[in-house]
């Protein structure tokens, strides 16, 4: 971890602290390449140029053209032009709309708005590991369906989604596909046009780059609207003056996570395996949430019975280890996870549940320090606890 | 960061030593871990920085509690004692005091168990305390519960009251401030509870603790006092307004004194209708205001569930009485003291404690308080509390 203290950060998936590579990349943007991306002199060359070789080292990740990459704020705005781009762009064409049960609450709360203008939701549930039902997706996709938005990996539980199936039923249905891979994004391979993906998220402070940076891949012939009129930047669908230290210092993360990703990925998952294999191996009662394979290279979601979720964080916390509940977002509201519903939890299973997300700087040896005090926290809970065995 | 410097007021101030008592540092034993309920008031961010003092191994909690949902769909809903700004405050004081700090949010329990107790007491023609239910339900029941998750020794709050260990048990005394004195508040607390609370500021004054605050330099000048039910906008009628529906009836003057037969009182009967109400929740004993009718001053005198009916009088004098039941009844020490007693009680928060003598009855299970003095409007739902010198006994809920 980029000199913090001994504190040992395992919630990667809430935020990632910017690698120092990214950060020299970016100083250069504040007050030397200041400029903005519309003006015409050399300032704004420069500030142009930085934005267009973005857009490009962005893309190649995920295999787009540069033009198809708009840049954004946050991936909540990224999933928010996604779902009422297409949406109000094509109303005429129907106002049905796909998801599933587990989106981010980006997702979500933007599909519930749409539904009080009038559009209609099908929310698609998933298995106990969290993986959609390809059978009723199709079933589900009907005449008048203008878009199916269905989460890349899950930020709670990890569970990746067989995405190249589910492209390939929306191609062939003929209509727009939309994922949110903002934890998935640098961390796995993707492919948008073998997966056939017309609109992707994908964000930059969860991949090693600095927070206010994020992009929506829509794919060239979409009909999308935009949320933000005014100039007209981002080929008119995202009207502001240009964050371009941001923007270029996403690039930067991205070139590094496309460069590294294989090796990280193998090292990730070692550790991932060890964390889970350790914990279910010396904690009775404690259970993996997700897939079993099918899941992210850094993520791990653990319950045990007869435990407090948030007892159990902030014990971790007190003891140096930053570890979630469920996500960020949900941290604050103490509302039993709706992901976690939906594989099927009990809603005491959903706060008795730990989210351990790994990451750069995660060694072997903040495992065993997890794996040396956890049982130990685990079991003090249990004997307070309100929903004890009797 | 800034330097904790109180050694002036110390000196300044009588050497209280009771925290040290508990943080466990004379024995060489480990630190005594402390949660304190900080809501971003002085009085709070005072008792935490006092156990930061004392050595205590202090962890802030700001708890965030029921708030109504604003009407209009306007920015900004939220209750008074657990806003924004509150917290904002009790992060501030807690990274000031170098402290963790974390926030529980009791939203859910508290709508049920404070809320809806409140809606459904005055839906019942009641006066109820909602602050010393949240006290026994939430602060020092869920609260407690989570502390010991936690395994935190103690819960410490910024409550006006004072707790002593006596051979005998645990006692539960009011605050050095009498007129801040929240003792009343905590009737319902017991033994098992009061041996994991402190109240590190019960042995001050109000001017102490300000005084104290400035020399923690804790930046908390110019915050308003909660004193209102934390929950409630504007007034106790608008919300209940909200959320009851109004049942208009009758208003009357009464026939003949209300009398107590076998444990139970007898309402008035009617001598004439004098008027509308809009629904008895409107009204607590003894209110003056707002009742609305010509030729007044009139004031509330009884309340006819059963017959939707509002007694009111024209004549104070009315509204005293020398005697009350109480149900419900909690002795703090856990045992029921030799009865009768002579005791000093108090009908309301505000309220001069007045000698009385307690009784018990069997059938049913009610106690009976005789005052020496008639007291004014007698509340049913309120809360009295019992006292024998500066000690706390207990209390009941008045019926």
């Amino acid at each position: 971890m980029p000199k913090t203290s001994k504190r040992i950060y395992l919630d990667y998936a809430a935020t990632t602290p910017v690698d120092s590579r990214v950060i020299k990349v970016m100083l250069s943007y504040f007050s030397e390449r200041f400029g903005n991306t519309m003006s015409l002199h050399s300032f704004g060359q420069e500030a142009k140029q930085a934005l267009e070789e973005s857009r490009e080292v962005v893309g190649s990740l995920i295999k787009t053209k540069p033009t198809e990459i708009i840049f954004t704020g946050s991936g909540t705005e990224s999933n928010n032009l996604a779902l009422k781009g297409i949406a109000f762009a094509n109303r005429k064409n129907g106002r049905h709309i796909i998801i599933s049960q587990i989106e981010h609450p980006s997702v979500l709360e933007a599909a519930k708005w749409l539904e009080s203008q009038g559009f209609k939701i099908t929310k698609l549930p998933v298995d106990r590991h969290g993986l959609i039902n390809l059978n009723n997706l199709k079933k589900a996709i009907k005449k008048d369906t203008i878009l199916v938005s269905i989460i890349h990996a899950n930020n709670e539980i990890g569970t990746i989604q067989r995405i190249s199936e589910i492209g390939k039923i929306c191609k062939g249905k003929g209509v727009y596909f939309h994922t949110d891979a903002t934890q998935s994004f640098g961390k796995v391979p993707i492919d948008v046009n073998k997966m056939n993906i017309d609109l992707l998220t994908a964000n930059s402070h969860k991949m090693y780059g600095p927070k206010g940076a994020a992009c929506l891949f829509v794919r060239e012939g979409t009909k999308i609207e935009p949320l933000l009129h005014g100039g007209g930047h981002e080929a008119g669908l995202r009207s502001s003056t240009v964050n371009v230290a941001a923007i270029a210092g996403f690039a930067e993360a991205a070139r590094i996570c496309k460069r590294e990703m294989k090796k990280e990925v193998k090292r990730l998952i070692k550790l991932r395996d060890k964390l889970i294999k350790g914990v279910l191996e010396k904690i009775e009662e404690s259970h993996l949430n997700g897939h079993p394979k099918k899941r992210l290279p850094n993520n791990t979601n653990f319950w045990f019975s007869f435990v407090e979720g948030e007892s159990l964080v902030i014990q971790l916390d007190l003891l140096g280890i930053s570890a979630s509940t469920g996500s960020a977002c949900s941290s604050a509201k103490l509302e039993p996870s709706h992901v976690l519903l939906a594989i099927g939890s009990k809603p005491h299973q959903a706060h008795g549940s730990l989210r351990l997300t790994l990451g750069r700087w995660t060694k072997e040896k903040d495992i065993d320090y997890v794996l040396k005090v956890l049982p130990g926290i685990i079991g003090r809970l249990r004997k307070i606890s309100p929903f004890k065995k009797r | 960061m800034r330097k904790l410097r109180s050694k002036k007021v110390v000196a300044a101030m009588p050497p209280y030593k009771s925290l040290q008592d508990y943080t466990g540092q004379a024995g060489g034993s480990a630190k005594k871990k402390v949660i304190v309920a900080m809501s971003g008031g002085i009085d709070s961010s005072v008792a935490a920085a006092l156990l930061k003092r004392a050595s205590f191994d202090v962890i802030g909690i700001f708890m965030k509690f029921w708030s109504e949902p604003s009407k209009d769909g306007l920015q900004g809903a939220w209750n008074r004692c657990c806003s924004p700004e509150a917290e904002r405050r009790a992060r501030k004081v807690a990274k000031i005091l170098k402290i963790p700090f974390y926030i529980f949010n009791f939203e859910k329990e508290f709508k049920k168990r404070i809320v809806d107790y409140f809606l459904k007491e005055h839906k019942a023609g009641l006066t109820p305390n909602p602050c010393i239910v949240c006290n026994k339900e939430i602060k020092f029941g869920l609260l407690l519960e989570k502390a010991l998750a936690l395994d935190a020794d103690f819960v410490a709050t910024g409550h006006y009251a004072l707790i002593k260990k006596r051979k005998d048990g645990i006692h539960l005394l009011r605050g050095k401030d009498k007129n801040k004195d929240q003792s009343y508040f905590l009737w319902q607390l017991n033994q098992k509870q009061l041996k994991q609370i402190l109240f590190p500021i019960g042995e001050y004054t109000k001017d102490e603790v300000r005084k104290l605050a400035k020399n923690f330099k804790l930046p908390l000048s110019n915050i308003p006092e909660s004193m209102e039910i934390c929950f409630i906008r504007t007034t106790v009628n608008d919300f209940l307004k909200t959320h009851l529906k109004g049942r208009p009836g009758p208003i009357a003057e009464p026939r003949t004194e209300a009398s107590f037969i076998r444990g139970r009182q007898v309402h008035y009967g009617v001598k004439k209708i004098v008027g509308q109400h809009q629904g008895l929740w409107f009204y607590t004993i003894g209110q003056r205001k707002g009742i609305e009718l010509p030729c007044g001053p009139y004031y509330v005198l009884d309340k006819n569930l059963k017959k939707n009916l509002l007694i009111v009088t024209k004549n104070q004098k009315d509204l005293y009485k020398k005697k009350l039941l109480a149900k419900d009844v909690n002795w703090i020490s856990g045992k029921e003291p030799k009865l009768p007693l002579k005791i000093r009680a108090k009908i309301r928060y505000r309220h001069q404690p007045a000698s009385a003598i307690i009784t018990k009855n069997l059938e049913p299970k009610t106690y009976t308080l005789k005052f020496n003095k008639s007291q004014r409007a007698i509340t049913p739902g309120q809360s009295v509390v019992f006292l024998k010198g500066q000690e706390v006994l207990g209390g009941g809920i008045i019926i």
